[in-house]
């Protein structure tokens, strides 16, 4: 079971609702250990203090601060937990925006928010209920793990969801990459309505679960195989097709005309149907070259 | 000139537009150091090698993967590219997708893109086509040797790029206790929350949510630096069952600090060390109920 990462109070007006935080998401990625590798054994990360030169624990060590004369202040969690004390138990509920006036950018990592007790669950259904589906997501700030965070929290089904975001002066200005596009390649009108109908003809219902994390399975894959003493060719064993006629995109447009043709033709007029069921289809390795599923 | 995290492509149908990623986010968190409480000195880490117990150089460092408790199988760095096939430098555009549709838990961290060389008209083109259509562009690919899904969207100026959760890395719910309300919200406590909602409705303005965080720590470790103690914070409390509508109303009433915590008030840092909410602090009930009246921090 996972364990809480935080727990204190949801605020909204005078109404107090005690409330534990679990991630939403779980990291699924294929991890590495450090090994030697003339003697295959693990590394081991020790923690040395360097004056001493030994090895400390955990509970030794304490969060430092360098000063501008150079000197180090030392803080404990519960010194951090003093500078902001209501903010490191309680989510305030400060007020109620628009969900699509939220820039995906401010948007960091999803919880999920639980009530902590029975007697809470009233209180906390409630806030749900209030919200519903309005298309408003709560804002409120609180502090945890040492680290301010501004929170937008929305209802998903009887749960409260809570995402971290970012603060205003955390996100940088676009100006610096605008700046780097070149004003003088003017795309023509008609090579951008090429573009249009080509998302047009790629265009599906978002459904996350046809995607898979194809990288992810090619690693365990390999894992397997050389825990069964297999070599493993540098150049993969499964023989990637060579990028299919390298798409010779003679020039911009030339590349656009050909895509929708390919799409068009490839669809017969069921475009998006057809779209659909390739990608539902079980992983096929990534296909070298094009997006488009194979030309026919 | 913003530097470039990775260089490669976007590609959508047969089109292949040359990219630069950038990052646009950046923490403003207060970094801290590790150091030893008894002597104050610097904490080194050191790689060891168990059997040797010696420390080894980074070079003789390889990857092993745990298939069993203390059985591993070791991979080079060969190998492991090798698992990234040669399209690594492709972000592959597979479908787009209206981006309402997209909850956003799915957004990971965000990234400007930029033409990359002789890319300013085909990425001019699909920012044009990408803005006028509405569209995000889903695709995937590989990114500090993981595998993203990712979002492509277009700014006023510029393409951003999202890394996207997969969905299989989303928490089931139901692996989850969750408390049980005996009793539903009656309508009258429901419509109240709602009005107490549409009283704090508000625009979005980022920038009216200041970090104040930071400012409180700094004058924690100022008051360190000073020799000063530092002051515990006290326990939490929770709105009785009982007292779920009372509290709605009493926040209605109590429009006026409604009206101020819509437009938080920017940047005031909470003076750090401050006695932590007074209260005379209820007592807690067996169940844990306690009245929740206890609003009286500073800002208040």
């Amino acid at each position: 079971m996972a364990r809480p990462l935080w727990s204190g109070s949801l605020s909204f007006g005078l109404v107090n609702v005690p409330v534990v935080l679990y991630s939403a998401v779980r990291d699924r990625g294929v991890h590495f250990s450090q090994l030697h590798e003339p003697d295959g054994s693990p590394i081991q990360t020790r923690r040395m203090c360097v004056l001493e030169e030994r090895e400390v624990p955990w509970n030794e060590i304490a969060k430092g601060y360098e000063m501008e004369d150079g000197s180090w202040v030392l803080l404990s969690d519960e010194d951090l937990a003093a500078a902001a004390p209501r903010k490191s138990h309680t989510i305030d509920i400060e007020a109620f925006v628009e969900e699509r006036e939220i820039d995906p950018i401010y948007l960091d990592r999803p919880y999920l928010l639980v009530p902590e007790n029975e007697s809470a669950a009233r209180a906390y259904a409630l806030l749900g209920e209030a919200m519903g589906d309005s298309g408003k997501v709560a804002l409120g700030r609180f502090v945890m793990r040492a680290k301010e965070h501004l929170v937008s929290i929305r209802p998903r089904g009887e749960l409260l969801t809570l995402t971290t975001m970012r603060f205003h002066d955390e996100v940088r200005a676009d100006a610096d990459v605008a700046a780097e596009i070149d004003v003088e390649a003017v795309p023509g009108s008609e090579q951008i309505e090429n573009a249009i109908a080509i998302i047009a003809e790629l265009e599906v219902p978002f459904e996350p679960a046809a995607y898979r994390d194809e990288h992810r399975a090619h690693l365990q894959r390999l894992i397997k195989r050389k825990q069964k003493g297999q070599k493993i060719s540098v150049a993969p064993a499964v023989e990637k097709p060579k990028p299919k006629a390298a798409p010779t995109a003679p020039d911009l447009m030339g590349a656009l005309e050909q895509s929708l043709a390919r799409i068009r033709g490839e669809s017969s007029g069921t475009g998006k149907k057809k779209a659909k069921k390739t990608r539902t289809s079980p992983p096929v390795p990534r296909q070298s070259g094009s997006s488009v599923k194979r030309p026919s | 000139m913003p530097r470039s995290l990775w260089n490669g492509t976007i590609s959508f149908g047969l089109v292949r537009v040359p990219v630069k990623l950038h990052t646009a986010t950046e923490s403003k968190s207060i970094s801290f150091r590790e150091r030893h409480v008894s002597d104050g000195a610097a904490i080194e880490h050191r790689r060891v090698c168990v059997a040797e117990d010696r420390e080894v150089p980074h070079s003789e460092i390889a990857k092993g993967f745990e298939v069993s408790s203390g059985s591993y199988v070791m991979l080079s760095k060969e190998e492991i590219a090798a698992a990234e096939g040669p399209e690594a430098h492709v972000i592959d555009v597979e479908h787009f997708v209206d981006g309402q549709e997209i909850d956003p838990a799915y957004y990971e961290r965000a990234y400007y893109l930029s033409p990359g060389k002789l890319g300013d008209e085909a990425y001019r083109t699909l920012h044009s086509a990408l803005k006028t259509s509405g569209k995000v562009g889903i695709g995937r690919f590989l990114f500090h040797g993981k595998a993203h899904l990712a979002a492509v969207r277009a700014l006023k100026d510029v393409i951003v790029l999202h890394t996207m959760r997969f969905a299989d890395e989303f928490v089931n719910p139901r692996e989850l206790e969750i408390a049980k309300a005996d009793k539903q919200p009656s309508k009258l406590e429901i419509d109240t929350a709602r009005l107490l909602v549409d009283q704090l409705v508000a625009s979005f303005e980022p920038d009216a949510y200041e970090n104040s965080y930071r400012a409180a720590v700094l004058g924690v470790i100022e008051q360190k630096a000073r020799g000063e103690k530092i002051q515990a914070p006290q326990s939490q409390e929770q709105t009785g069952e009982g007292e779920l509508l009372s509290a709605l109303r009493a926040s209605l009433e109590d429009d006026g600090h409604a009206r101020k915590r819509r437009r938080p008030a920017s940047g005031k840092p909470q003076p750090a060390g401050k006695a932590p909410r007074s209260s005379g602090g209820a007592p807690r009930s067996p169940k844990g109920a306690v009245r929740g009246r206890g609003r009286t921090r500073g800002e208040g």
